[in-house]
């Protein structure tokens, strides 16, 4: 009894500790710090993971191989750098390889597995969303299609995650002008696709 | 229109472009979620401004409850491999250092013991020519290893030990011309 208490209290100490205390701890072996971390940090990796991949159950799978990835370089963090732009960079680059496999896996199924995906995605953690939210998203899906792995990092990360233009360099490893063409580029892509697909939509604006 | 509203459609273009400080972004941002008219406008303007408020995702408790047991037991796993790894590290470190020092001491028996070994070049005697009918063969032979010797008129032993003191092979033949085969 008394250490199921003291196990709590400390889960509750460590709890309140900043992102890099708790990247600070885990590199030293404490799995509290580590399980903590994992916890505060899921909803922003599965959200980047899900704007960038596609799909909600995709998105669960790339945040576990993100953790999974972290925990195993944890040793090479460094204090001195943040922790969200070492777990975006993480998160991205895993997403970018999970969106060009996944590609090239329907380009050999076909379409079926998208559709099978769609309803998976009705069914389930969608509930959670509101109507419009859940529409732009699946627009998003639709007419990012043609875009590259980094355009659409790059995309999601300015314009959704409203990051930093030198914090997305970092996060992808890139200069700042290359961020800047890549999310060029992208408008110019999406812009293009949005008025192939949705030319009613671009008039009238049935979705709000 | 607020005075806000008429700053914020004069800086879409410079939204666009990348050129807006981070605060002022923000602001722009807010303030395009909050004002429909100008929402509207902004999406007019470019399509893609409608993705910038989206919002973002919510992970139910017992999704995140779910990641967080995935990643706990792929930890578990990662550490039994680890550990695993190490052990047949450990394992096959052991055997290559047993292996090691058995060639050593069979090398060391090897050398203890002369009368196993062939006389070294050293303590031979002087080489002397074979009787040949061929002297050339000799010569070459001669060339070959200085340390060819003769054990009777008529055999010749050719001893060849290039690495004399290293790990090569040393090569002995004899030619007995006196044999009748």
């Amino acid at each position: 009894m008394e250490l199921v208490y003291s196990r709590e209290r400390e889960r509750r100490e460590v709890a309140e500790l900043s992102d890099r205390d708790l990247a600070i701890g885990a590199r030293g072996g404490e799995m509290v710090c580590f399980e903590t971390l994992v916890s505060r940090k899921t909803p922003v990796v599965v959200s980047l993971a899900r704007r960038i991949v596609g799909n909600t159950e995709d998105a669960r799978d790339v945040a576990q191989m993100v953790f999974l990835r972290v925990w195993n370089e944890i040793h090479r963090y460094d204090e001195r750098y943040s922790v969200n732009t070492w777990l975006y960079r993480i998160a991205t680059n895993l997403s970018i390889d999970f969106l060009r496999s996944s590609r090239s896996r329907e380009r050999a199924h076909g379409a079926t597995l998208h559709l099978v995906r769609e309803r998976e995605e009705l069914t389930a953690a969608d509930a959670t969303r509101t109507a419009e939210d859940r529409e732009l998203n699946r627009l998003f899906e639709l007419v990012s299609m043609k875009l590259s792995g980094k355009q659409k990092a790059v995309f999601v990360l300015k314009e959704m995650e409203d990051r930093d233009t030198r914090e997305i360099a970092e996060i992808l490893g890139c200069g700042e002008s290359t961020v800047r063409n890549h999310l060029f580029n992208a408008r110019r892509v999406l812009r293009k696709e949005m008025a192939r697909l949705y030319p009613e939509f671009l008039r009238g604006r049935p979705l709000a | 229109m607020s005075p806000i509203c008429t700053l914020v459609r004069g800086s879409f273009d410079d939204y666009l472009a990348d050129a807006l400080p981070a605060p002022q972004r923000r602001m722009l941002r807010d303030h395009l979620a909050a004002c429909p008219e100008c929402g509207e406008l902004a999406v007019s303007r470019d399509p893609t401004f409608l993705f910038a408020r989206v919002a973002p995702e919510q992970v139910p408790a017992a999704e995140a409850a779910g990641i967080l047991s995935a990643v706990r037991t792929g930890v578990s796993l990662m550490e039994a491999e680890r550990r695993l790894g190490r052990k047949s590290r450990r394992r096959v470190a052991g055997l290559g250092a047993a292996a090691a020092a058995a060639v050593v001491t069979l090398v060391v028996a090897l050398q203890s013991f002369p009368a196993h070994r062939p006389p070294s070049v050293a303590a031979r005697p002087a080489p002397v020519p074979a009787a040949s009918e061929n002297p050339s063969e000799l010569s070459a032979a001669a060339l070959a290893d200085p340390g060819t010797t003769s054990a009777s008129p008529d055999a010749t032993v050719y001893d060849w030990n290039p690495g004399a003191g290293r790990e090569e092979p040393r090569v002995v033949w004899i030619v007995d011309r006196g044999l009748d085969i």
